[in-house]
């Protein structure tokens, strides 16, 4: 590196001017329309004088005669245009590019053309992208690229977002995430944190003959994202606002005070003992009072609820809390409020360009308080050198976000409506009194919490140097930074509320920051010969981690207030703590890629990566890929006789990639710990190492060890192996375009952290390679454009992508891993996350039917009757079978875009067909009484459940505790996930330029449009949104305005 | 050109750096670190006497005292941890519950603590030190086992000698019933013949701890039982020699506390009568103290949460005394305790929270109705012994723990074990005296269990027993006396279960229990214990699958 920082110096030298020019003026049109070009690159072959046509598509340049200029313009054919004696005027109309194949799109450390491309890479359409508000632009990719699926919920910062690209490729969940290549730099952070308006392309690669020169990390596929950099002759200053208003979709309904109450006496009448009376605030034996008073009689049909009444107050002594019917939904929601601002200025001339933007994002979710702030900045900056053979520049951006989280929907779900927010002096907080259930007041917990967020700085970017050595021939380095500080401070207030309370005011403090660097050489040689074209790019790529975090947590605060909370400011230190972390790669890479006449592709890939993480005995792991592809359309045979193709391509790829993420830590070491005071006990068994052998009761203890893992010297690269086939069509001038893939992707060696037998104790854990698993699947891409009439334009598109899931081997160790019974009755053969357990099969409606059946805990009127499946007369852990198939039927995506003179109009349609998901979290809480958060509030279909006056329902009996064992995992909670969304429908208005002209701009457009409009889903769904089927952060409606503004 | 050349060379060669790929682990120690200092894991295995939890407690209390009859599950109501409802009325208990699988696993991290101890302390030249470690880590093991016997009977013994890959192969029935408890006993053994009859840190076991301990196995083992754990004899051998192992004990310093208050106190923790304990601490620089979180629930809802673990009437009924001060053991049910009618053992008042009372002795702060969370369900008692006064809790999250000492084995208890071996020898005109320095104890206990007027909180009423003159001392008599006074001591201690199984009475004693008890509390109306099943838990399902079919469920389970 410090070699190159004296090269720099010298290569800057060079600059130089020439005589004997003229100026020279014209103007640049659309062929056709005649609507001048604006932005278009004018640039004088010889001299490399450059310029940019303005608002009038007017532009004036110095050149001498018998000079070439060149207009560039995207989307458009370039024009060239020999400058003749005595001329000083040049009109230049501009023809739209029929086809994008050349485009150029980055892959693997290179660019290829489009239409050179042999691997199953998706090009993403970035402006469609963009009509989506969203934080994170991964969530916009949902539906846009066949075979890949993502998973996110509706949490203002778009953080929790998952990607999959061809189904599960590892049992791990780090293992599934698909590295992001930012600029060149791999990363797999969040790309949330930064601005979404600075890509200029994604490309996702999804076979591994376009991924495995990113060798060790690319078993998931790769996403290629590329910033904007100015083109050369562009300036440009742009700027984008956007508003959006986020509502539900729908909501759960709950009960009410009246209805819990129902409840909760139909659950004792139907178990024999109807009650008279239920939560006692006030035990006093002469002086009870009870929350819920029922007045009951018994008729023939067996017991029927007359009245239901309340008292005033639910602290009758106190009189704090008046009785209350309160919809904790509602007070923990909002209508969120997202607003978006971003300004960029692109300059770019023939020495060099630069890129600054700016961005500042400000999303209040539907859960009051919560709220995600972002203010990005980047440049990107090169300068040419050497008569443009040496380029040095950089991608550099800095992000700050600050979060305020706070999801309380399901605690919101769970207090009780009889609990008023406030107590009766409007300022206290409502809570549970007496024998009501310990969750807390909802609200409270959001005011509460509305200071803490996390601070979290990111930088992100590289500098490089990309020289050309003899022509044909470029050495590139790269060094890339990804930076992260993170910085939090959880204040935890006093508070009383109801019964529950705590005195104690609290602080943690946590910082954690993590430094990536990236160092990256590559030398590239690209040379056509007649018909043979060479591309070789060979290089080495070192990788290195190190993270580090501690916090501290005081308590005994004389004020509450932010300024005075910190650290030091408390009464008490509690705790401290803090670790580090490293990791790291190095790796050799080398692709070849040679064509034959544009009609013959080939492509060969190495990489050998080695990793710290491994034993010494499989350090390294060696990923070879090839590609070949045909492009039929150069052909003659099709010439000749298809006239209608433009665009045919026939590719095929093989390849393996590795894994090492799910690998936190240092598979090859047995390792011991000392863990002085266990943790935090409230949720789980302390595992801690000291104790008080003196018996002094206090003061500091003796600690010792404890083993956490065991060694294992072997454990290797899981490798995942993929072949694909794939077509690329277009027909009529490529307006009906497409393509289609086939793939088989197997991983094998699947690294895992299996459970073991108990009697090994503590610290049994430790990493092995073992089972295999295999996907298969199809995609198929189908587009149209269109014109109706002359003046409607219209782009229909949509994607479809199926796939098969199955694990193909299972060793021993890991058969308990996968569910099943353990031995016979595995995973085998079937798909990864396939649930294992009972069918439900109706409920028991007569005394003969229960008589009848088999043997099985708990079984009575209006109860679950589960299937004997084994037929021993007895219904136990033997009656399990599969369930639960995970992997859904197809995805797919439906867009749709109309153009009519400056109006646009774009519909997106995504679903997923026909899957099984689980429910239980959701149906537990609507369905039953006291299988899941006994006590608490529950869902209104409850009222609906089994009664002998209601015979009907197929919502089991309420009753008071779960005898039946109902919340074994059955089929009652497996239901269909199929669904379809409008995602997205956007109208746009672009000005014409003679009104933007009036304000000085160059364009000028305004946008309204709508997310999550309406979702349609299976009749057999009983929850909310099958796309996030429990309590994760509601994914809202939204409806949006926008204004683009460009200079 | 060169200079690039170089710049490629340089990067080429900083990555192949030989070492570059070697990364330490951050904070963690290796095998050998460890293997130079085995005095940290025996500090660890040590630690383990504090690693539970409220729903894994190691006093035992939903196995123990709520499977007996003694105590109501409490909390909010049936459903509120309903896996210990479902042992409370012996319905739907299935291997499957995840809190078995947490308690058997538990165990077993307390044990590979001690074994891995023991594995490195074996490696050590030796010397006193070396030989005494050993004793201390077997005699951990030894009680993590007995734990585990009386929880599951038939489990899968390993000790520090067989390799880890070997666990998986060893049956949970390589060992009959006598074996096991045979080699609990070898441990102990060791255990008495090598450690010192005195320890400078008290939290470690001496020799009497030892003795004491190997006396309770020997007598647990003297019960013979058969695979469908029906007592089939009664080992002589092995009573005569509880009652050696118990005179050595009984012969030594140790012997019991003035007031029975004492054993219950935080502030006469490691007292004469406490021969092994769980040293719990606070304020020992880990975040939330060392505290006993295994009784968490215990605590009465008035004072924070969550009124689990509530004496049954049949309990508080079981203090009345007669005009005779003794024990009323057939008819003390017949009737509900009335504190103003009846005379009642101390003990009640040192065992159970009655309202209008002191709690833990403080005359400012009443023990109330309203300290009870659902009094309709679960009754007006709270329990006494585990808790403590009401500005020595400390808040953890939604619970209130609290730093005191759990007794393991106490002086009374050797004395009644002793008793117990003697009548059962046919000697039992030896054991009323031993029965009877209880019962004067007891009797003693009364300066704290006073009103703020000075008053005694209750009629106190206890006598020991005088054969001829208020009672006639035959065998069968000795025997009930005896196991009414176990009761009586170590109420709501976690251990009257396994007496009744040890008895081979649970049956017959739990069903006329729940013939009584549902009158008065609806949820029991289900309970009914199914003799040859529910006197051990089934083996975990989980430990059976990852066994791969080699463990053997109990008897008697459907699921």
């Amino acid at each position: 590196m410090r070699r190159l920082l004296f090269i720099i110096p010298l290569l800057l030298a060079v600059l130089g001017v020439s005589a004997q020019e003229r100026r020279i003026t014209g103007k640049v049109t659309e062929k056709g329309s005649g609507v001048p070009v604006i932005g278009a690159s004018v640039v004088v072959q010889e001299t490399k004088k450059s310029t940019a046509t303005d608002a009038n598509g007017a532009f004036t340049i110095s050149a001498e005669n018998g000079q070439t200029i060149k207009v560039a313009y995207l989307g458009f054919e370039s024009a060239i245009y020999k400058v003749s004696a005595g001329q000083s005027t040049i009109n230049i109309s501009l023809k739209e590019s029929a086809s994008n194949l050349n485009e150029v799109v980055v892959t693997g450390y290179q660019q290829e053309r489009k239409k050179d491309l042999t691997g199953a890479v998706s090009v993403v359409e970035v402006a469609e992208l963009k009509k989506v508000p969203n934080n994170n632009p991964i969530q916009a990719l949902q539906g846009r690229v066949p075979g890949m699926v993502v998973y996110t919920d509706g949490s203002p910062s778009g953080s929790n977002t998952n990607v999959l690209i061809r189904g599960l490729s590892s049992i791990n969940g780090a293992g599934n995430v698909p590295l992001l290549v930012i600029d060149g730099v791999p990363t797999k952070g969040g790309m949330h944190e930064l601005n979404p308006n600075d890509i200029e392309s994604i490309q996702v690669l999804k076979d591994a003959s376009a991924t495995s020169i990113y060798g060790s990390r690319a078993s998931a596929g790769v996403i290629i994202i590329t910033t904007k950099r100015a083109k050369n002759g562009e300036f440009q200053i742009t700027a984008n606002a956007r508003n959006s208003y986020s509502f539900y979709q729908t909501r759960l309904k709950m009960l009410d005070a009246e209805g819990y109450g129902r409840a909760v006496w139909q659950a004792s009448a139907n178990d024999g003992a109807p009650i008279d009376s239920y939560m006692t605030i006030n035990p006093d034996p002469a002086n009870k009072v009870y929350v819920y008073n029922f007045d009951w009689a018994q008729n023939g049909n067996g017991y029927v609820l007359n009245k239901i009444s309340l008292p005033q107050y639910i602290d009758p002594i106190q009189k704090t809390m008046r009785t209350a019917n309160t919809d904790w939904f509602n007070e923990i929601s909002q209508v969120g409020k997202y607003q978006t601002y971003d300004v960029m200025v692109a300059r770019g001339t023939d020495k060099g360009s630069t890129v600054f933007s700016l961005d500042y994002t400000d999303n209040d979710g539907i859960v009051k308080t919560t709220n995600f702030r972002r203010i990005s900045a980047r440049v990107n900056t090169d300068y040419k050198l050497l008569n443009g053979r040496l380029s040095v520049g950089e991608n550099f951006t800095a992000n700050t976000t600050r979060e305020i989280e706070g999801n309380t929907l399901n605690a919101a779900l769970q207090a009780l409506p009889i609990i008023p927010v406030h107590t009766v002096d409007g300022a206290g907080w409502g809570g549970p009194w007496g024998g009501m259930n310990d969750r807390q007041n909802p609200v409270r917990l959001l005011e509460d919490n509305k200071q803490n967020h996390y601070n979290y700085l990111r930088l992100l970017g590289n500098a490089f140097a990309d020289l050309e050595i003899i022509k044909g021939l470029r050495l590139r380095t790269s060094l890339g930074l990804d930076y992260g500080n993170y910085t939090r401070r959880d204040m935890q207030l006093a508070y009383v509320s109801g019964y529950l309370n705590n005195s104690d005011n609290q602080v943690t403090m946590n910082n954690s920051n993590s430094t990536k660097l990236i160092w990256t050489n590559t030398l590239n040689y690209k040379r056509t010969l007649g018909k043979h074209n060479f591309d070789v790019i060979a290089g080495s790529e070192i990788f290195k981690q190190n993270d580090i975090n501690f916090f501290g947590r005081s308590q005994g605060f004389a004020s509450e207030d932010p300024n005075y909370m910190y650290l030091g400011a408390a009464t008490v230190l509690k705790e401290n703590g803090g670790g580090a972390y490293e990791t790291r790669l190095e790796s050799y890479f080398g692709k070849f890629n040679y064509i034959y006449n544009d009609k013959y592709l080939a492509s060969a890939t190495l990489r050998y990566d080695g990793s710290s993480v491994f034993g010494k005995n499989n350090q390294f792991g060696f990923f070879p890929a090839f590609s070949l592809g045909w492009r039929l359309v150069n052909e003659n045979f099709i010439k000749d006789n298809f006239e209608f193709v433009s665009n045919l391509k026939l590719r095929y790829g093989w390849g393996q990639t590795g894994s090492q993420d799910p690998i936190q830590g240092y598979a090859n070491r047995t390792l011991y710990q000392t863990n002085y005071g266990g943790g935090d006990p409230t949720w789980r068994v302390p595992d801690g190492t000291a104790y008080d052998l003196s018996g002094k009761g206090s003061g500091a203890l003796l600690s010792g060890y404890q083993l956490i893992q065991r060694s294992n010297d072997d454990v290797k690269w899981e490798t995942t192996t993929q072949s694909n086939i794939g077509l690329d069509f277009g027909f009529l001038r490529d307006n009906l375009y497409g393509s289609l893939d086939y793939f088989v992707k197997k991983t094998t060696d699947m690294l895992i952290k299996p459970g073991y037998i108990g009697v090994i104790g503590e610290g049994g854990y430790r990493w092995l390679n073992t089972s295999s698993l295999e996907n298969n699947g199809l995609e198929f891409l189908l587009g149209y454009k269109g014109k109706i009439g002359s003046q409607v334009n219209f782009d229909i598109s949509g994607n479809i992508a199926s796939y098969r899931n199955k694990i193909t081997k299972l060793p021993q160790e890991v058969i308990n891993t996968y569910g099943g019974n353990g031995s016979t009755d595995n995973i085998l053969g079937r798909s990864i996350g396939s649930g294992y357990g009972y069918v439900a099969d109706g409920l028991f409606t007569t005394q003969d039917e229960v008589l009848k059946s088999a043997e099985q805990n708990g079984k009575g009127l209006g109860r679950i009757r589960y299937k004997d499946l084994n037929g021993d007369g007895r219904i136990n852990e033997k009656d399990q079978t599969w369930i639960l198939n995970p992997t859904p039927d197809f995805a797919y995506g439906l867009n749709f875009n109309f153009d009519y003179k400056g109006f646009n109009l774009t519909m997106f349609f995504q679903g997923v067909g026909n899957q099984d998901i689980n429910v239980y979290d959701v149906k537990s809480q609507t369905d039953f009484w006291s299988i899941n958060e006994t006590g608490s509030n529950k869902g209104v279909r409850l009222l609906d459940a089994w009664t002998p006056a209601n015979p009907g329902s197929s919502i089991p009996a309420l009753t008071v505790t779960d005898g039946n064992f109902e919340r074994r995992f059955s089929t009652y909670f497996v239901e269909n996930g199929a669904y379809m969304k409008l995602r997205n429908v956007q109208l746009g208005y672009t000005f014409p330029k003679s009104i933007a002209s009036k304000i000085k701009a160059s364009n000028l457009s305004v946008y309204v449009s709508g997310q999550n409009l309406f979702t349609l889903k299976s009749k057999s769904f009983t929850g909310i949104d099958p796309e996030a089927a429990g309590f994760g952060y509601p994914i809202p409606t939204m409806v949006t305005t926008g204004l683009k503004v460009g200079f | 050109m060169k200079k690039i050349l170089s710049l490629l060379i340089i990067s080429a060669l900083y990555s192949c750096k030989q070492d570059f790929l070697e990364v330490s682990p951050k904070g963690n120690l290796s095998e050998a670190q460890v293997q130079a200092d085995p005095e940290k894991l025996v500090t660890a295995a040590y630690s383990s006497l504090g690693n539970d939890h409220y729903d894994i407690p190691w006093s035992l209390w939903p196995y123990g005292d709520v499977r007996s009859g003694d105590a109501y599950k409490g909390g909010r109501d049936e459903a509120d941890i309903q896996e210990f409802y479902f042992l409370e009325i012996f319905k739907n208990v299935r291997s499957d519950i995840g809190n078995f699988d947490g308690q058997w696993f538990q165990y077993y991290v307390a044990l590979g603590r001690a074994n891995a101890a023991l594995g490195n302390l074996n490696k050590l030249p030796d010397s006193q030190f070396k030989t005494q470690r050993q004793a201390e880590m077997r005699f951990l093991r030894g009680h993590w086992y007995f734990q585990l016997k009386i929880m599951f009977k038939y489990i899968p013994y390993i000790d520090e000698n067989v390799p880890t890959n070997e666990y998986e192969k060893i049956s949970n029935r390589a060992l009959s019933n006598d074996e096991l408890w045979e080699k609990i006993a070898q441990d102990f053994q060791f255990a008495k013949e090598n450690l010192p009859p005195a320890q400078t840190e008290i939290g470690r076991p001496n020799k009497f701890a030892a003795t004491a301990y190997l006396a309770k196995t020997r007598l647990y083992q003297a019960y013979e039982q058969d695979d469908k754990h029906n007592v089939t004899n009664i080992n002589t051998t092995r009573l005569n020699e509880v009652v050696t192992l118990a005179d050595q004990v009984l012969g030594s310093s140790y012997g019991l506390e003035s007031d029975f208050a004492n054993n219950f106190m935080l502030n006469t923790e490691n007292g004469i009568e406490s021969i092994f304990a769980v040293q719990h601490s606070k304020d020992d620089g880990s975040s939330f103290g060392r505290l006993n979180f295994g009784d968490v629930l215990g605590t009465p809802q008035g004072i924070g949460c969550c009124d689990f673990h509530k004496p049954s009437q049949n309990l508080a009924n079981a203090f009345k005394t007669g005009t005779d001060g003794l024990p009323q053991f057939n008819d003390y049910n017949a009737a509900d305790l009335d504190l103003a009618a009846n005379t009642v053992d101390p003990r009640l008042n040192h065992t159970v929270a009655l309202p209008g009372h002191p709690w833990k002795y403080d005359v400012n702060n009443l023990y109330q109705a309203s300290w009870n969370r659902t009094p309709d369900v679960y009754g007006l008692y709270a329990s006494l012994k585990e808790n403590v006064q009401k500005g020595q809790y400390i808040q953890v999250g939604p619970f209130y723990a609290n730093a005191k000492n759990k007794i393991i084995i106490r002086y009374a208890d050797v004395l009644l074990w002793k008793a117990e071996a003697l009548i059962e020898l046919g000697r039992h005109n030896e054991a009323v005296s031993l029965i009877n320095d209880i019962r004067t104890r007891a009797k003693n206990s009364i300066n704290l269990l006073k009103l703020g007027n000075g008053n005694p909180e209750s009629n106190f009423n206890v006598d020991t027993y005088k054969p001829g003159i208020n009672c006639n001392w035959t065998q069968d008599f000795a025997r009930q006396a005896l196991r009414f006074e176990r009761r009586l001591e170590f109420a709501m201690e976690g251990s009257r279960f396994f007496d009744l199984v040890r008895w081979g009475i649970a049956d017959t004693y739990l069903n006329s229990y729940f013939a009584g008890e549902k009158g008065k509390r609806k949820y029991l109306k289900d309970g009914v214990f199914t003799k040859n099943r529910d006197e051990y838990l089934p083996i975990p399902l989980n430990q059976i699958r990852f066994s791969h079919g080699l463990y053997v469920q109990n008897p008697g389970y459907l699921q």
